[in-house]
């Protein structure tokens, strides 16, 4: 039975509560299971990026739960937050953030050591990953001498170094043209099909659209469809 | 990986670093500079306190000192002067016979202490004879003769063969005078000393003072600065009940003085410290405001607190540290130069120079004992620039720095 890997449960993100309240995301319940492939879209100001940071444990909902692994991680403090992120989420961003002055191997391994992956592991787990992202002739180069479809695998690979539970990608394919978009989706999909790797997306981009497996719409912060059955049962609620 | 990315992240603006590194380096140099003239300058001073002015101890009556009266005198003298000599780590001993009086010439009159030395001893001692800038010195089959110093000389209009009188009270304390001529004009390059003492031969005052081959003091140079404490142990030894002093308890206020200096080279060096640590700190702030992104993705992906203030952190000290060889390496050549070829002063005032007992050649010493120190205000001076930048970092929000 697919385990549960995501439980936001009644989430809402309020600004200005005590003068004119303005709801970024409003009351929304969203549940991931183990593989799968989903993709979150909207137009501009839906909440997108606010319910991943949420999700992301990047930023606290001002009501509601988020349950990752069984762990409520509204209740965590900034340092458990970050303690927490290490070592269960992946994260891919818009503009690859990677660090400029580390090699692309150097990137992936930055986040193992930050774990404490003995050096044995860490390279032979970089062995794996970049043959996986198909860029194992590109280790030792810098970021800047990667295309951005090379960087943004490169920063997949980063984004997978910790084996995490789930991977959050805001907008991954934004700035690749559409022959790199697809060569990413083709590796994001091969690891949610081989290994079982979970994957939330933000996008507006609908070539993602296209291959996500489930698609939840966010209109003005609220969910407005979900072309999977949502759960409503919330263990933890 | 954090040391790399630090290091690595030093390198990313390479002119706002080799700029903040060289400001390291010239502030280490121009701190270095100055602790170096100031030790040449007290060692200098201390070499003249003891050269040529107190020698590296003194035995003598203690109740001399109070009031200065001539029957204070050494007693067994003469057996105590051998047996000083007689002592290993002793160069050379040297007795004198001293009182205080008035020096009178015919237009004028002035205070002065009356040194009666032997010649050839006080020679080698205080080396009176190098001293002598006009006139022969003492002829030995010359007995009223004296030197006195460039500054009395010039304040009373004396020269070489000038005649003047000295007045004193002798051991029963009846007043005494008696005629002398100027043998020799000295300068020691400390003018209110120049000013002061004058000398004549200890059998010449001796007679006049009625203390037969007695003497007041004995002034003793060692082999080396090194065997100061256990040598004045030793003579303290030979007879408790006089009173042994170094040059430190004899000439209090160049111990003062160094003592003193060696605070100000701290305050000076920190003063440069802190002008470079805001540069260093304008430095640090851009880099981490530049990266705003870049940290708010290292904190998204799980980098703990602790590892960014390690990484704004070691970068500060990098570039800190990075310059501090440059500027010691810069500092010691220069040093050595100065050690070996002197550092003319002349420019500053000769006069001005002497007042305070100084000379006007200076030679710059490395302060290598004060390395240590100061390396640790340099860390001091890393640790108080990277403060601000990494509370700047540590106080970003992930969510606020990735939209950047």
């Amino acid at each position: 039975m697919p385990k549960t890997v995501i439980d936001a449960h009644t989430i809402s993100k309020v600004y200005n509560p005590d003068t004119i309240p303005v709801y970024a995301v409003n009351n929304v319940h969203l549940h991931l299971e183990e593989g799968e492939f989903t993709a979150l879209v909207g137009p501009s100001g839906s909440g997108k990026t606010t319910v991943l940071n949420m999700i992301g444990g990047l930023d606290k909902p001002t009501e509601g739960n988020i349950y990752i692994n069984e762990v409520d991680i509204t209740k965590l403090s900034q340092s458990e937050l970050i303690n927490f992120r290490l070592h269960n989420i992946g994260f891919v961003f818009q503009s690859f953030n990677l660090i400029p002055v580390l090699k692309a191997k150097e990137n992936a391994e930055f986040i193992m050591l930050l774990q404490g992956v003995k050096k044995k592991e860490r390279e032979a787990r970089l062995q794996q990953l970049f043959k996986e992202i198909g860029l194992e002739d590109k280790m030792d180069v810098r970021p800047a001498q990667l295309s951005g479809g090379q960087q943004q695998r490169v920063a997949v690979a980063r984004a997978l170094a910790t084996r995490p539970r789930f991977i959050l990608a805001d907008e991954p394919t934004a700035n690749l043209d559409s022959v790199a978009a697809s060569k990413l989706l083709d590796l994001m999909e091969k690891l949610n099909r081989e290994e079982y790797m979970t994957f939330l997306f933000s996008t507006h981009d609908q070539r993602v659209i296209d291959r996500a497996r489930r698609v939840i719409t966010l209109v003005d912060g609220r969910i407005a469809s979900d072309t999977a059955a949502v759960s409503t049962e919330f263990p933890h609620g | 990986m954090i040391f790399l990315l630090a290091w690595r992240n030093s390198w990313r603006n390479k002119a706002r670093s080799i700029v903040i590194m060289l400001s390291v380096a010239i502030g280490i140099f121009a701190g270095m500079g100055v602790l170096a003239l100031y030790k040449g300058m007290m060692k200098s001073r201390i070499r003249t306190v003891i050269d040529s002015e107190v020698g590296h101890l003194q035995i003598q009556h203690p109740e001399f000192k109070n009031d200065y009266h001539p029957s204070y005198v050494l007693p067994d003298g003469n057996l105590l002067l051998t047996r000083v000599r007689s002592l290993p780590e002793v160069k050379i001993a040297a007795p004198r016979s001293i009182v205080q009086g008035m020096l009178v010439t015919t237009t004028s009159s002035a205070g002065v202490q009356i040194n009666g030395v032997v010649p050839e001893l006080e020679y080698a001692t205080s080396q009176l004879k190098q001293k002598i800038q006009t006139g022969e010195g003492f002829h030995p089959e010359k007995k009223n003769e004296i030197l006195i110093g460039k500054k009395l000389a010039d304040k009373m209009k004396l020269k070489p063969g000038s005649k003047l009188v000295l007045t004193f009270s002798d051991t029963t304390d009846n007043l005494v005078s008696a005629a002398f001529r100027v043998a020799g004009i000295y300068q020691s390059g400390n003018a209110p000393l120049d000013e002061f003492n004058v000398y004549l031969t200890m059998q010449a005052l001796n007679e006049l003072l009625l203390t037969g081959d007695s003497f007041h003091q004995i002034s003793i140079l060692l082999k080396n600065d090194e065997m100061l404490t256990k040598a004045g142990a030793q003579l303290q030894q030979l007879n408790p009940s006089l009173l042994v002093e170094s040059w430190k308890e004899l000439s209090p206020e160049t111990d003062l003085m160094v003592n003193t200096v060696d605070q100000y080279s701290y305050i000076i060096m920190l003063i440069i410290l802190i002008a470079l640590a805001f540069g260093i700190l304008n430095t640090m702030l851009m880099s981490v405001l530049e990266r705003t992104r870049e940290i708010g993705m290292m904190v998204a992906l799980g980098t703990s607190k602790s590892k960014i203030f390690l990484l704004v952190f070691t970068e500060t000290i990098f570039l800190t540290i990075a310059g501090t060889p440059i500027g010691l390496m810069l500092s010691w050549l220069v040093i050595l130069y100065f050690q070996k070829h002197g550092l003319d002063l002349s420019g500053m005032g000769e006069e001005m120079l002497a007042s305070f007992g100084f000379g006007t050649m200076i030679y710059p010493s490395f302060p290598g004992e004060k390395l240590f120190p100061i390396l640790m205000m340099v860390i001091g001076t890393a640790v108080f620039s990277c403060l601000l930048p990494v509370i700047k970092a540590l106080r970003l929000n992930p969510v606020e720095a990735l939209k950047r």
